[in-house]
Parts: structure tokens; sequence; C-alpha cells
């Protein structure tokens, strides 16, 4: 029966697609129902899970290499996330589409990628990984080029360049790892790359491996794809996109963090460090940004960076991860909940409005108290308020952070750590800077152009889902021992945590004070930098947002696409010089040599047959003297002779 | 199974096919039912053979104890035979329809009939001369389908395929004269003939030799600097270049490299040397150079006939590891890509067919216009990049491995030859796909509002494919069994 499910949640999101494809030509309607029953059922499906932890399916021969699939703690908060996350995002689907094309396009590769994406989750082996992240990869791509508007196809190419470049590399580090370690199991792999003598190997393969699924996950310095790509999404894609598949990223890296590299200092140090630039640099460029959804995007990269912070302080703390483990855990969990009520805000105002631009929409929230609320629970979530759950995640990873600096005080230095504590507590300010930068902008400021809308603007099922999740978050925060330490201690074999020893009082003055410094730097920033720096008057004296991020700084523009037109230019003259080199040869050979037959005459009544003029043409550049036979002969001797003296 | 039963699915499509060339059939459709019927007969015929092999070898002419012309099936004359057995008819279906527009229908199915016998002589040949009789044949028969259509083009890339091919075939028959003085016998035999006793001394000389046979074969198989007829045949109709240029003539020659470094000169002779050097080199930049030909080329066969300059260069790459895995790696890509790259051409010659338009700037749109062509076009490009779970992912998954377990230097560099040219694959052929559904600004909607999918007899062709490429994907464990016992040398 567990095998059952297993194999049931990934394959029966995939033939949904394809039903609802095909009643979708006939009638939208059913269709339409005909999806939500389907992540209905897939919610159901992982819901039943539960029920049958350590559930295992090994598929000989299927694929070549054959697939697993396994079920553990971890493994099924996952994948019940994913199914949470794409019923919730199919709900307000409907009225967000409504007066869209291509609706059934968008539908069949959104149940795909369901399917692709619980396949990730699922696997028990890396190959397995691979495969369901390529489909997931090729299905999502769709999403982003869905509206097919010039940016939505500019930005579509950026991310499926990253996806298919990502799989490559990350393919080319499952083979070397496969070579090293014998095994893809994860179960396997611990013990098998403790054993791999040659390092330097190993962290190539891990280093490779990670390239993809960093890229999935909008890791520095592979998330220039992902603020555009998010923006031009329909805002449900993006809502899965950010909920879910970045975390099919994470879910890669912490394979690698975790299982190739347990417990590796080295390993932890590099993806800390990376988290860390993520973590600073998607905060400061959601400071910047004046359009809702892109603003959420960075802000996505950024709460990926202190996912990451978390990953990296696991193979740093070695022994003592068990606060590292549970923060990361629960961060991936708070993130998926608290970005996909943000984008699904950002949907309706988009639905509503046809603009996402801080300034146009200013002012659009007020008088929709039930907006209000889910947006201010998912910003106060997001931005570590205590009572919320936010606050009890970042407070993990903090206090993962100082645990580290304890023992390294203990041993002498700690100085860079302390650095890191410093600038975790200053990206946490940042996002609370910039959740109130649109709080204020969309349901506190008045917009003097437009009068306050009035009447529905969300259906119903879209506000229960808002409210529900927005409640979750603070139930979560409030009641964080029942809940999220339970959901953080099942998860924590796979990671390969140790057990806490004592559970952690997460409203104890110490802990406070992280959030409540980090709530000091946010309010400098936003007063000191958001209204006074990024705010001007226009003409008619009202202070608008501006946009002061420079333009040229965009790592795409500056560096990738030189770098990938040079590397496609030396390619094609390389290939060109390839081509004309037996060119040359021949050329060089007629004229060194050839005495080209009589010219042909084509009399022009009939071009089948030739007449041949008199003389034969010499064309060489090579006169036809006795010297240049002699020369001719003696080269025939002295071949002979190498071949005598050879033989 | 009597013993003369091997020589029937040589012989019947060559006399058949004859006989349409001295007695054309001027009735369209009683031509189809005779060529379908042709073909279809003998595609049974050699199945049949395929399944109940007779125990013996049937030897046709005897010359000497060394020299005869021998037939016999063995697990490598199988797998490619049973590859052309299932993809002729296919064709054959999809031709009746395309070849409407091309004229002289009786000259090139009757020509098209006679390669069918003369490839399944090649994958029965028993023995190098045999094998090498055959060779020079399937040029002779295929030249009047690559002259075709008579024109400029068309006589230029038949004569630069004719000179290229038989100047192969003139190396390859150096390579074969050598192997009957320093081997025992001209049989293929799986481990290679030489006799250590005659070679004492001369493994300079021999692996010199072994790498004209592997560049005179590999004409055929367009490796580079050998590769300049294959894009310019693409001026072929469209069924021969998918049918010859991707798989039939164009696996003859891997078919004939193979025999070469296995059942000729043998794994153990050459492996570690030199020779291996420098074939695995060729087919390295090959893979590399044909991928990256491909993306700057806008004529669409063109780019497809670059790609299979690419892919036969996967499957010489793997096959030149010289190791057990490393042919099932190619034996697997061999299959794989035949499937993938006549699905590939299909879809292009259907466009030709319906609109007349060549050039991959020209397809904007047909995603809606023409909606199974261009959805068998995105599935076996993406197979063709190696997206898993299509069957391109499980060959270079395999190739990929086998490179990796030699632990060679030079394997490695391979192995990044592939990632760099799956790369310029995605490139390659999404450029197309994204094209087609995804126009973009600037796109007129009245540009294909007469463009629609070709009738049954091309898109029932193109279903089957696509669907056998994504099966193959999904099931290929047992093929890689058959596959892996061939490579084991049973």
């Amino acid at each position: 029966m567990g095998s059952f499910l297993l194999i049931f949640l990934v394959l029966f999101p995939m033939a949904g697609a394809v039903a609802s494809y095909l009643i979708g030509r006939k009638s939208k309607s059913v269709r339409d129902w005909l999806v939500l029953a389907i992540t209905v059922a897939e919610l159901f499906g992982a819901l039943l899970l539960l029920y049958f932890p350590g559930a295992a399916l090994r598929m000989e021969g299927i694929c070549g290499l054959g697939l697993t699939f396994q079920a553990d703690g971890f493994r099924i908060v996952m994948a019940l996330l994913t199914a949470a996350v794409w019923m919730m995002t199919t709900l307000p689907s409907k009225s967000y589409f409504a007066h869209r094309h291509n609706r059934n396009r968008y539908y069949l590769f959104l149940l795909l990628a369901l399917g692709a994406t619980m396949g990730i989750f699922l696997s028990g082996d890396l190959y397995t990984t691979f495969i369901f992240f390529e489909m997931m990869s090729f299905a999502s791509y769709v999403w982003v080029v869905q509206e097919e508007t010039s940016e939505a196809i500019k930005a579509s190419r950026s991310y499926l360049t990253i996806g298919v470049l990502g799989g490559l590399v990350t393919l080319m580090g499952v083979f070397l790892l496969y070579h090293l370690a014998g095994t893809l199991q994860f179960d396997l792999l611990r013990g098998a790359c403790a054993a791999v003598g040659d390092r330097r190997l190993l962290y190539a393969a891990g280093g490779c491996i990670l390239f993809g699924f960093a890229a999935k996950a909008g890791m520095f310095p592979l998330h220039f794809w992902m603020p555009r790509s998010y923006t031009a999404a329909p805002a449900p894609a993006t809502a899965i996109l950010s909920a879910v598949l970045s975390k099919a990223g994470i879910f890669g890296i912490l394979v690698v963090s975790c299982d190739v590299f347990y417990r590796d200092a080295d390993w932890g140090m590099l993806i800390l460090i990376l988290g860390v630039v993520t973590m600073l640099l998607g905060a400061v460029l959601g400071l910047f940004s004046i359009n809702l959804k892109r603003t959420l995007a960075c802000s996505s990269m950024s709460q990926i960076g202190f996912i990451l912070v978390g990953v990296g302080m696991q193979g740093l703390l070695g022994a003592h991860n068990q606060l590292a483990v549970y923060g990361t855990v629960l961060h991936m969990l708070n993130h998926s909940l608290i970005k996909l009520i943000l984008f699904v805000i950002a949907g309706v105002i988009f639905t509503r409005t046809e603009s996402l631009d801080l300034n146009e929409i200013r002012g659009w929230g007020r008088g929709k108290p039930l907006l209000a609320f889910s947006f201010l629970m998912a910003a106060v979530g997001v931005g570590g308020i205590p009572l919320w759950s936010g606050y009890i995640s970042k407070t993990l990873l903090h206090e993962g952070i100082v645990e580290y600096i304890e023992i390294l005080a203990a041993q002498g230095s700690a100085g860079l750590m302390r650095v890191i504590e410093w600038l975790f507590l200053i990206a946490g300010g940042m996002t609370l800077a910039y959740m109130t930068k649109l709080f204020v902008a969309i349901f506190i400021e008045k917009n003097p152009e437009k009068p306050v809308e009035k009447g529905t603007y969300m259906d119903k099922p879209t506000s229960a889902m808002l409210t529900i999740s927005g409640l979750t978050l603070l139930l979560f925060g409030l009641f964080a021992h029942g809940t999220m330490d339970r959901i953080a201690e099942a998860s924590r074999s796979f990671l390969g945590g140790e057990a806490l020893e004592h559970t952690v009082r997460y409203f104890s003055w110490t802990n406070l004070q992280g959030a409540l410094i980090s709530v000091c730097i946010g309010a400098v920033l936003y007063f000191g930098v958001v209204r006074f720096l990024l705010m001007k008057k226009d003409r008619q004296g009202v202070r608008v947002y501006v946009d002061r991020w420079p333009r040229w700084a965009d790592l795409e523009n500056l560096v990738y696409r030189p770098l990938l037109q040079g590397l496609a230019f030396v390619g094609a003259f390389c290939s060109r010089i390839a081509a004309s080199v037996a060119d040359w040869l021949i050329y060089l050979i007629h004229r060194l040599f050839y005495k080209k037959a009589p010219q042909t005459v084509e009399p022009k009544t009939n071009e089948q047959f030739g007449a041949y003029s008199n003389r034969p043409v010499y064309r060489g550049i090579v006169g036809e003297t006795l010297a240049y036979e002699l020369l001719l002969y003696g080269a025939g001797v002295v071949a002979t002779l190498l071949y005598l003296l050879l033989q | 199974m009597p013993v003369w039963i091997l020589c029937l699915p040589v012989l019947f499509p060559i006399l058949a096919g004859a006989f349409m060339l001295a007695r054309p059939i001027e009735d369209r459709r009683k031509r189809q039912i005779y060529v379908a019927g042709a073909v279809i007969v003998n595609a049974v015929l050699a199945m049949a053979v395929l399944v109940w092999t007779p125990d013996e070898a049937l030897t046709l002419i005897r010359f000497s104890d060394t020299m005869q012309i021998t037939l016999q099936v063995d697990g490598m004359g199988r797998i490619f035979g049973i590859l052309v057995s299932l993809l002729w008819p296919l064709t054959t279906f999809y031709s009746f329809e395309y070849m409407k527009h091309e004229g002289r229908e009786n000259k090139f199915f009757g020509f098209f009939t006679m390669t069918f016998g003369v490839i399944v002589g090649v994958a029965f040949a028993d023995n190098f001369l045999t094998l090498y009789l055959f060779y020079e044949l399937l040029t002779l028969a295929t030249l009047p389908l690559v002259m075709h259509s008579m024109d400029g083009r068309a006589r230029y890339a038949g004569k630069k395929y004719l000179i290229y091919s038989l100047s192969g075939a003139a190396f390859a028959f150096i390579a074969m004269i050598f192997l009957l003085s320093y081997g025992s016998t001209l049989d293929f035999t799986f481990g290679g003939v030489l006799d250590p006793a005659k070679t004492g001394g001369k493994e300079l000389l021999l692996q010199t030799v072994f790498i004209l046979g592997f560049f005179g074969f590999g004409v055929k198989a367009a490796v580079f600097p050998f590769h300049g007829w294959l894009p310019d045949a693409s001026v072929a109709p469209t069924p021969v270049s998918a049918l010859l240029h991707a798989v039939a003539v164009v696996k003859a020659g891997v078919f004939a490299v193979i025999r070469l470094t296995y059942y000729g000169f043998g794994c153990d002779f050459l492996r570690g040397s030199w020779a291996q050097t420098v074939v695995m080199t060729a087919a390295a930049v090959t893979i590399v150079y044909g991928s990256a030909m491909a993306l700057r080329t806008p004529h669409l066969k063109r780019r497809l006939a670059y790609s299979t300059v690419s892919n036969l260069s996967y499957i010489l790459f793997s096959v030149t590891l010289m190791t057990p895995a490393g042919l099932v790696g190619g034996l697997s890509h061999m299959v794989f890509h035949a499937v993938i790259k006549i699905t590939l051409f299909f879809c292009a010659g259907a466009i030709i067919y319906k609109t007349h338009r060549e050039y991959v700037y020209q397809l904007e749109g047909f995603g809606r216009a023409m909606p199974v062509t261009m959805a068998a076009f995105t599935i076996a490009s993406l197979g063709l990049m190696g997206i898993p779970p299509l069957a391109g992912f499980i060959s270079k998954w395999n190739i990929a491995t086998a490179a990796v377990d030699t632990g060679m230097p030079l394997a490695w560099i391979g192995v990044a030859a592939l990632i760099v040219s799956a790369l310029l694959t995605a490139l390659y052929l999404m450029a197309v796909v994204i094209r087609a559904y995804f126009p973009g600004k600037g796109y007129d909607p009245a540009s294909v509002k007469e463009v629609e999918d070709p009738n049954r007899l091309m898109t029932v062709p193109l279903i089957i494919l696509s669907a056998a490429s994504v099966l193959l994907g999904l099931c290929a464990s047992p093929l890689l069994a058959v596959f892996e016992r061939i490579a084991a040398g049973l």
C-alpha cells in the first residue's frame, strides 16, 4: 500500500494532466473543476502518506538505472507542503486566468510539474531526483513564458538557459559522484562518500551537483534569472515557483550537504558564504525595487539565503548541528507558506489593477481589511516578529550561529562569525524594511489619482485560503513547541541532525534580543533609507517611489550574456577554422601537385556532356620545370628509403 | 529453418526494386501496393530470419578458404537488422505521401527498395569481405536517391557523396587486406582476428592501418574531417535524409567501425595505444564541432544533418572506449538516435511538404498550425537533448558512465564534450521549438493561416516514433540487457 501510494502521488497528476488537457478542449468549466479535484486528491494522498512512514519503492529497470522512491519524515513534510501549495494556488487560478488565453496549456504543465515535484521530494536516490528535477524544470518553463509578452519571453529564455545548463552540470556531477561513491542511494551515500579517498574529486562532483540545484534555488551568483522570471510569470505560478520549486533546489543542496559532505566544515563554509551573499544581495535588491512582484522575488532570494546559512552552519557545527537543522527545515516551511500568501495577494492586486508598480497600486488596499490582515500576517511572519512563525525559524538559525561563535571563542578567534551574525541581523532588518515599504504603500498611503475601489475584489475560495494560511503562521508561532518543533523533529533524520537536548525557550530574553536588534535596524532603514532616499516629490508635490538601483548593475546583462556571446563567438570561430583546415590542405596540394585536366567547355545546348579544349591548363604555383620534376623524384626516393629503413 | 533463407531478405528487395526500374508502374495506387507489399514482406522475412536464425552460415560465393561471401546473423547484426526492418516500412508509408511533390516516383521507390536489401546485407555479413561488398553496393544504390532532384545542388551533393564514400572504402580495403595477412581469418570474431604470432613487432604498422580503416569506414559515419558530404546530402528528398542519412547509411558506417574495432583488430590489441587516442580525439572533436555547426545553420534539414554528424560521434566515441560498457553505450545510442533523428527529419519533411519552408526562422507560430508535427518535434528534441526520462538520456548516461569508468583522461575530455554538445543541442533544437510555440512580438498569425498538419500517412509514423522514443526511455532495461550480452561477446 505504501509503495503504491508513492507511485500514485507521482503518476496520478501526470495522468490527470493529460486528461484535463483533453477535457479542456471540450469544456473549460469541467476542466477547472477537474484540476482542482486532482490537486485535492493529491493532498489527500500525501496525507495518507503519514500512515506509511518508511514506505519505499524500487522500480528496477525504468530509465536504465531504475528509480527509487522513499518516504520519511522530511520527505513527507515536503510532499505535504507541495500538495497543499498546489491546491491552494489552484483555488485563485480560476479567477486570475478568467480573461487570459492558453489556460489549457497552463494547467497541463501545472499538473505535469506537480507529479515531477512529488518525484523529487519522494526520491530515494540522486538519479531519481535528477530525472524528476529535469522534468520539473522543463514543465515550469511553460509557466514563465505563459503570458507570451516580450518580457515573459526574455525571462523564460534566461529560465530555460539556466535550467538546461544547470541540469547538464549537475548531470556531470552525478556521473562523477556515481563513479567515486559507487552508489547514489541517499541512505548509502553518507557512508560511501566518507570512504572516498580523493577529496578533491569529491568536491568537484559536489560543486557540479550544487550548480544545478543552486540555480533553481536562486543562490548567488546564479540568482539572476529569478527576479525577472518571477515578475513575468502569472501570479499563481510565481507562488509555486517561490514556495515549492526553489525548495526543490534546496532539497538537492541538502542532499549534497548532508549526505555527500556530511559535517564537512569546508563545504559548510562555502555554502555559508554563498548564503550570506545571497541573503544580503536579495534584501538590498528588494529594498530598492518599486515593483510588488519584483520585491517579493528579491525577498525570496534573500530568504533562500537565510536557509542556506542554516545549511552551511550544519556543516560547520558538525555534531552540534541540532539548532541549524531545526532552523533550516522550519525556515523552508515558513518561507513556503509566507510566499504563497504574498504572491497570491500580488495576483489578486494584479487582476484588479493590471499593474504591479508601487506608485500605481498605492492605496489600492485601503478599506480591504481581509487582504490587509493576510498581508500583515505574512509580512510580520517573514520579518521575524515574535509570536509569528518566522521568528521561530530565524531564532533557531541565529542561535546556531551564536552557538558556533561560542565554540570558536573557546578555541580563540570568532571574528568572522561575529561579522556574519551581524550581517544576519541586518538582513533581517532589511526584510522588515521592505515589507513595511510594501505594506505602507499598498494599504496605508492614499492614492490621489485613483479613488478606493468598492465591492468584491476576490472570490470566496481565495479569501478563505488566504485567511487560513495567515492564521496558520500565527498559530505556528504561538504554539511552536506543539507544531513546529514536532515537524522539525520528524524531519531531523534526513538531514542527519542530532536530537535536541532540551526544548528551546523561544521567548527568553536572549532570544528576543536578536529580533529586537533586527526590528531596530529595520526601523532605521525604513525611515532613513526608504522614506528619505528612495522617494521624491513629483511635479504635483506627491511623494512617489523611485527606482534608484543603477540600471547597468545587472549580473545577467553585465556578465553572463556577454560571456555566453563571447563563448559562442569563439566556438563558431574555432569551428570555422577547423572546417576549413581540410580545405586549405586540399588547396595546397592542388596548387603544388595538381595538373588540372583540360578545362571543361560546356556547350550551352547540352549541359550533361562537355567537350574538352586542346591544351591542358596548369595551375600550380611551381612552374612546369625540370627542377620541379626532379624535386618530386627526390621526394619519392626519400619516402622509399624511409620505408625500407623503418621496415 | 533452412540455411538458404538467410539470403532471401537480401536478394528479394534487390530483385523487387530492379524489376520496378525495368518495368515502371505508372499507376500510383498500384505502385504503392507493390512497394508496400515488397517492403512489408521483406521486413517480415528479415524478422523471421532474425528470430529463427539458422545455425549454419550461408556461403554464397567461395573465392578461397579465407575469402568468401557469407551471410550469418550474430548479435550485432540482429540489432541493426531489427532497427532497419522496423523503420523501413514506416518510412515507406511516409514516402508515399511525401514523394508526390518530388516526382519520378518509380525511380525513387525502385532504388529505395533495393537499398533495403543492401542494408540487410550489411547487417547479415559474416566476414569483412561480405561487409565490404555490401558497403560499396550501399554507396551505389543510394547515389540515385541523393541525386534524385537532379538539379545543380543535388548533383554536386551526389558527386561529393560518391567521392567521399568510395575513397573511404578504399582505405577500409587496405585495413581489410592487412587483417587478412596478419590475421587468421576474415570472419568476424569477437575479440579480434589478429594472430599474435604474425603481429609481433608490427604493432605500430597495424595501429596505423587501424586508423586508416577507422577513418575509411568513418567517412560514412561522418567523422571529422570527412563529414562534409552529409550536410550537403540533405538536398535529397526528406525520406532519404531521414532513413538513410540518419539511420541506414550512416549507421552502416558506425556498424562497420564496430566490426573493425571489436571483431577485426580487437580491443585488447588497440586499448591504450596511440591509435585509440587518435580515434577518440577525432570523435570528441566531431561531437562538439557538429553541434556548433548545427547551431549556426539556419536551414532546418542541414541543421539536423550537422546534428547527426555530432550524434554519430557520440556512438563512435563510446565505441572507441574499447570496453564492454562502451559498446553498450554506443549500441544504445545507435538505436535511440535512429528513432529520434528519423522523427526530427520526418517533421522537417512534413513542414517542407506542406509549406515549402526550409529555414528555422520561417517556423514562427507553427506550434498551433501543425500541432501533431510540432509535438513530435518537441518530444524528439527533448529526447535528443537527453532530458530524462526520454530515450536520449539513457544512452548518454550509458556513454558517460562508460567513459568515466575507463578512468582515462581523454575519456573525461570526451564527457566534457558530451556536456557541451548537449548544451548546444538544447540551443539549436529549442530555438526551433520556442519559435514554433512562442513566436513573440511582431509575429503575424496570418502567415500560418493556411498551414496544417499533413495527412495520416505522415502523422501516424510520427506518432508511432514519438511514442517509441518515450517508451524506449522508460523501458530501456530489456534492450540494454541484450546489448550487454553482445558486449560480453555472446
